[in-house]
């Protein structure tokens, strides 16, 4: 039995921003390691055989993670693969230094912050690994990832782990502590895994099912808000009522975001807005008048067709 | 939750195909099946047949990487690679990686400077686990649609001949942002000399005036693959449960703002049209407006190609 030694929170103050890219990533480093073991069957009956038995498999698969620190905050865009080495419990680490120089070539401003991992929790041989990066990184990162599919879980089963120095028993030691981040996109990225995830039609749909399409995700979004919101006033009445202790920090962060709304009645927010407002309408006018236009010109086409006066058709004279 | 019965009820509603649930066996896309693969290289079905492959399948990973380096290519074009397989008339993306060349339209050969790289990237992936060879390259138009240009054309046959199975795919970033959907297209070219039977009517899309010309010229010599999109289950959970999380970016992203620049070159565009196409009229001879001058002046304005004249 492997003791795990983690603190709950981490004390370091840096903020942590994780990119979707980074997750898909693993997930299908994951996938593609686990479909390589388990072959899909060739034949219908081989499948009962031998499903049963490879579905238990689930490989561990390691890579590293790059990205930039700006400061106390530090933002992982992208991962690749690496190559574990069971002899000496590591990292392969030839292998990191020719993939981190074809990395630095197409994205110069990445760095390596950290390693990843899959599993369903932080393990003592983590520790080893750990402690090999810190050569490259003094204070690397583990992301691990839980590849495990769980319907009824409302969290993302990725933690962000850093390392710190201990006092345990009076022997200074290395142990992992989970750190909380935030999701952070731009705005491509947001469109194409908004894209993927809710796989809305792509080309040949019409403007009118992609206009839907777009309306939807902005109300479940807003939905979303609002049970949100809910869920907020639900707690505040009951913590009026009594029923609930009160809780300090948590009162003055909610103060602290009603007091933030006024920024809307503010007179420059207004004016940026009805800019913005004007330009939009004025645009969409401008779509409309050349779609008239076109009609119009449609509309003469078939009329001259209809009234050639090159062809006499019951005395009807051409129109210009 | 109310997203999800929302969600349900737009689908029954607009009559939307089931998207198929999570579960193992859509997985089987990953596995790499190298006998079957050597045996259909070996076999070239497509030698003979210039339209043989119709469909592109393209994962998840894939999609957010091209997109996104293109993204942060701005408005210089950016190209890489792909990786995947063929599984009969369909080619399969699985991934993509970036190089490290601008790919600026003039340079017809971008892809030799490149082949180092390529063939070490190649080699460690390999090693990691990643067993799919290249099948295609993709590259960016910012800002000015999915199509190929003469040059792209060119190296495109070039690749077809030597190559084969390879893949041209386009991604517009910038009208990716703007629009709020993904902007991507993936062609093959007919081979020197062939006349395609039928003529596909493409999907409409506007193309800038100084554009126009490369465009009108090599639009016939090469067709469009329908692309779908592919997800393993495991992805499919993740991405449920990221929802969670960035529902807050999803409201705050304003299109307009991000992108005010694209937009007025585009009515900047647009009104260099009109004023060409008006310029036609007048400097034609007069006389009574004949359906074909009409034809000209809705060509310049709306891009279609005349071949006859």
């Amino acid at each position: 039995m492997e003791i795990k030694r983690m603190a709950s929170s981490s004390s370091s103050g840096l903020t942590f921003k994780l990119h979707p890219l980074v997750i898909v990533n693993i997930s299908d480093h994951y996938t593609r390691v686990k479909s390589q073991l388990n072959p899909p069957p060739l034949t219908s009956t081989s499948a009962t055989v031998n499903g049963v038995e490879n579905q238990q498999q689930a490989p561990r698969v390691y890579g590293c993670v790059i990205g930039v620190q700006r400061g106390r905050t530090v933002e992982i865009f992208n991962s690749f693969e690496l190559l574990y080495d069971p002899s000496t419990h590591s990292l392969d680490r030839p292998f990191l230094k020719k993939k981190q120089e074809l990395y630095k070539k197409v994205f110069p401003h990445f760095y390596i912050l950290g390693w990843y991992s899959t599993g369903s929790d932080a393990q003592e041989s983590d520790m080893h690994i750990h402690r090999a990066l810190m050569d490259i990184n003094e204070s690397p990162l583990y992301v691990l990832l839980n590849p495990a599919i769980n319907p009824t879980q409302k969290d993302l089963p990725v933690t962000i782990y850093e390392s710190e120095l201990h006092v345990i028993d009076g022997i200074p030691q290395l142990i992992f502590v989970r750190s909380s981040y935030t999701i952070e996109t731009v705005e491509a990225e947001r469109i194409s895994v908004d894209h993927v995830a809710h796989l809305k039609p792509s080309d040949g749909g019409s403007a009118a099912t992609q206009l839907a399409a777009h309306l939807t995700g902005i109300h479940s979004a807003i939905k979303m808000l609002n049970s949100r919101i809910r869920v907020l006033h639900h707690y505040l009445v009951g913590m009026q009522k009594g029923d609930i202790p009160c809780e300090n920090s948590l009162l003055r962060q909610v103060s602290s975001l009603l007091r933030r709304l006024p920024a809307i009645e503010s007179e420059k927010f207004q004016d940026d807005f009805l800019m913005e407002y004007n330009d939009t309408l004025l645009i969409t006018y401008l779509a409309m008048f050349t779609n008239c236009s076109s009609t119009m010109n449609e509309l003469v086409d078939k009329f001259n067709t209809a009234y050639d006066r090159h062809s006499r058709r019951g005395g009807r004279t051409a129109f210009i | 939750m109310d997203s999800t019965i929302a969600q349900k009820t737009w689908e029954l509603e607009n009559n939307i195909l089931a998207v198929e649930a999570p579960d193992p066996s859509s997985d089987f896309i990953f596995y790499y099946d190298e006998v079957a693969q050597a045996m259909s290289l070996k076999a070239k079905p497509w030698a003979n047949d210039p339209h043989f492959f119709k469909r592109v399948k393209i994962s998840a990973l894939a999609l957010l990487k091209m997109v996104i380096h293109a993204r942060s290519g701005g408005t210089i074009e950016v190209m890489g690679l792909m990786i995947g397989k063929t599984d009969g008339d369909a080619i399969i993306v699985m991934d993509a990686f970036a190089l490290p060349v601008e790919g600026t339209e003039t340079r017809v050969n971008a892809q030799a400077d490149a082949y180092e790289y390529m063939v070490d990237y190649s080699q460690t992936n390999k090693q990691a686990g990643r067993l799919e060879n290249v099948v295609g390259w993709y590259h960016s138009h910012p800002g000015y649609g999915c199509w190929l240009s003469g040059i792209d054309v060119s190296t495109q046959m070039l690749n077809q001949q030597f190559q084969e199975p390879f893949l041209a795919v386009v991604i517009d970033p910038t009208r990716t942002v703007s629009s709020g959907k993904v902007d991507i297209g993936a062609f093959r070219t007919y081979p020197e000399g062939y006349k395609p039977t039928d003529d596909p009517i493409s999907e409409y899309q506007t193309i800038p005036l100084n554009k126009i010309e490369d465009f009108g010229v090599h639009c016939k010599q090469y067709y469009a693959l329908n692309i779908s999109y592919f997800k393993s289950s495991l992805d499919c959970h993740l991405l449920d449960l990221l929802w969670n999380k960035y529902w807050v970016n999803t409201l705050s992203s304003s299109p307009l703002l991000g992108n005010g620049d694209y937009v007025a070159g585009q009515l900047s565009d647009l009104a260099e049209k009109l004023e060409q196409a008006e310029n036609h009229l007048t400097h034609s001879r007069i006389g009574p407006l004949g359906t074909s001058r009409k034809k000209v002046i809705k060509d310049i304005l709306f891009n279609s190609v005349r071949q006859s004249k």
